[in-house]
């Protein structure tokens, strides 16, 4: 075997560049596609006021996107514990308001969301637990103290200037697509040009290999649940603060929307292969397919279908493709 | 360290123990026929979907979709009442468990992809289906008075439902450790690569404990939606960790191979006797919930503390990791 690793015709990396291309494009195309179907099927598709809306509840799904893509890329699978970790954003960020102020109780906020990423990363990580149990466990665990917590109810917020902060606008850019493409190109610049970027990659693509090369393995898996929680804390609280509103469920399919826009944006559920610009494409199709079905009056569980069809289309593809690593 | 395996291996009795130890001394009356009757019939549920998993898990796969096959059997079960009959319904709505469980299995061994995500995305179809059938709503059946018939104790403690899981956990117990099939299965679990060269048909195997496992949810459901006359797109989401739990109480392992029948009849007999015990408390139903979740991860925590085998990839001594004869298990 040649030794140059840019040969055109190395089998290793023909498959990967034909998949890579035909998913770029295919995702593109898929966009247009969905944004032409909807201009004709709806004259309420293409107008600023709909498209701004489509933006703002993309930002609040985006933002978790972002470490959702690390999670995947890592090789953990998926962190369904978001709905928790939204949860404890939301309510604690309005629930703490009369107390210790708006800021700080933001902040609180997503740094116990943060905890609760931590014991997944320190879980699925260090002890060695199945990704998917773990979050599933201390989801579950994590929500159920939220609940208690706050007693089973609603809680709302007290603080309009926060609340109109959140609601606002910059620029005529809602305040929350701001911090959504702030996070996002943040987490592009971390998984695609540092050092920690290059460890997630590599402990997703060969975790033996990673960990030969002194990656610290361990270290960089737990770190993608913390970022995933984080994210997901920041998400809740800026949910809480626009609908100036947090009942415990308020979180509930947020970790499938998020699943499904990484996945159906290419970034592989085995590992090491992925981006946060992939990830944020996929989100724009579904958020857009969404909106169409949506306009088009399509039902609630009707979209929850499609969204799981496109799941197991995007992941039987991700397989099929990416012939490696299949067993 | 050899108290932690000990433990480990004995856990099943442990933990039961210690729960309706602790249980009899809380709840006046605990011990009462009635009450465990009550229990069983209750852990009956959890119980026959965790048959199922058990069966999966000892292959090496997982089935999450089986709290929404559990919710669609059921409404389907409750909706054909008025069409064809309160029996074909019921076994329509079995044989929609078995479809549901054909189409994982299929998906699974087709696309060669991870069952956890497979089920993941299957789960929120079926749930989706459930939710579009209905329109949301609980659909009600034609005869109540089956509902009561049903409820009827036998013998001071077994109703229809907890006698059917008893059954089918000893027949189970009996297929695992007496026969070949039984075999092979744990064959497929451990090391599917070296099963396969053995000339088992893994695939098979794998695609029919999904079958198995979604027919087992179809019964679980349509044996609810009759005892409480109705259908409802919400029951049984809040069952998938709690089966976890069961089964992996039972000492079966997430990661394949290893897996007992009687021992999931502990895991599940526990997790009733628990929820009973919290139920007559009055316990909050999140809290109920943290108290699952808590089981479940200390337990496998547990697991990964006194397992040698099937570790986490990179905590296995080289020799094992790095061998061709043994990369297999790490599929």
């Amino acid at each position: 075997m040649e030794i140059s690793g840019v040969n055109r015709n190395d089998r290793f990396t023909r498959g990967s560049r034909l998949v890579d291309m035909l998913s770029k494009a295919g995702l593109v195309l898929a966009i247009l596609a969905v944004v032409l179907y909807g201009s004709f099927a709806s004259p309420a598709f293409f107008t600023a006021g709909n498209l701004l809306n489509v933006l703002t509840s993309m930002s609040i799904v985006g933002i978790v996107v972002v470490g959702m893509t690390f999670v995947l890329v890592v090789g953990g699978l998926a962190d369904l514990s978001v709905p928790a970790t939204i949860a404890c954003g939301a309510i604690l960020s309005l629930g703490l308001q009369p107390l210790i102020g708006p800021v700080p109780a933001f902040a609180l906020a997503v740094a116990l969301a943060g905890l609760i990423g931590l014991l997944n990363g320190v879980l699925v990580g260090y002890v060695g637990i199945n990704p998917i149990i773990a979050t599933l466990g201390v989801g579950t665990i994590g929500l159920g103290i939220v609940q208690a917590a706050v007693g089973g109810v609603i809680v709302y917020g007290s603080n309009t200037a926060s609340a109109e902060f959140a609601k606002g606008r910059l620029l005529g850019i809602p305040v929350v697509v701001l911090i959504f493409l702030a996070i996002a190109l943040i987490g592009h610049f971390v998984l695609s040009r540092s050092f920690w970027g290059r460890w997630t990659l590599a402990t997703g693509g060969n975790y033996s290999a990673a960990e030969a090369s002194a990656v610290p393995v361990k270290a960089v898996k737990a770190g993608a649940f913390v970022i995933t929680a984080l994210a997901s804390g920041i998400s809740g609280g800026l949910l809480g603060l626009t609908l100036q509103s947090a009942r415990p469920l308020i979180g509930s399919g947020y970790e499938f929307s998020a699943i499904t826009a990484v996945v159906v944006g290419g970034v592989s559920i085995i590992g090491g292969f992925g981006s946060v610009p992939r990830a944020v494409a996929g989100l724009v199709f579904v958020q857009l397919l969404t909106n169409v079905m949506v306009l088009q009056g399509v039902r609630t569980p009707v979209q929850g279908f499609v969204l799981g069809i496109l799941i197991v289309g995007a992941v039987g593809m991700d397989a099929a493709l990416r012939k490696r690593g299949v067993a | 360290m050899r108290l932690l395996v000990l433990a480990s291996q004995y856990r099943v009795l442990i933990i039961l123990g210690l729960t309706l130890v602790v249980s009899a001394l809380v709840v006046p009356g605990y011990l009462a026929p009635s009450t465990l009757g009550l229990g069983l019939d209750r852990a009956a549920t959890i119980g026959l979907i965790a048959i199922g998993l058990t069966v999966l898990l000892i292959a090496g796969q997982i089935d999450l979709s089986g709290g929404a096959v559990f919710a669609l059997a059921g409404i389907v079960s409750v909706i054909l009442q008025r069409e064809i009959g309160i029996l074909p319904a019921a076994v329509v709505g079995i044989l929609v468990g078995a479809v549901a469980g054909a189409i994982n299995g299929a998906l699974v061994v087709g696309l060669k992809v991870n069952s956890l995500v497979l089920t993941l995305a299957t789960m929120l179809i079926f749930r989706s289906l459930a939710h579009w059938i209905t329109n949301s709503q609980p659909v009600t059946g034609t005869d109540i008075m089956l509902s009561l018939a049903l409820a009827k104790t036998y013998l001071e403690i077994f109703t229809i439902r907890s006698a059917l899981f008893i059954v089918l956990i000893v027949l189970l117990h009996v297929w695992l450790t007496r026969t070949i099939p039984g075999r092979n299965l744990f064959a497929v679990g451990s090391n599917p690569a070296a099963a396969k060269e053995s000339g088992i048909a893994s695939d098979r195997i794998v695609f029919l404990g999904f079958v198995f496992a979604g027919t087992l949810a179809g019964v679980a459901g349509v044996l609810q939606s009759l005892v409480t006359n109705t259908g409802s797109p919400v029951f049984g989401s809040e069952l998938t960790v709690a089966v976890i739990a069961a089964v992996v109480v039972g000492g079966t392992r997430l990661e394949g191979g290893r897996g007992s029948a009687l021992g999931t009849l502990g895991g599940v007999l526990t997790i009733g006797s628990l929820t009973i015990a919290m139920e007559f408390q009055s316990i909050p139903a999140y809290v109920q919930q943290v108290v699952s979740g808590l089981i479940l991860i200390l337990l496998v925590v547990l697991d990964r503390a006194v397992t040698t085998k099937g570790r986490a990839p990179g905590t296995r001594p080289a020799l094992v990791r790095d061998n061709p004869i043994t990369q297999g298990e790490n599929v």
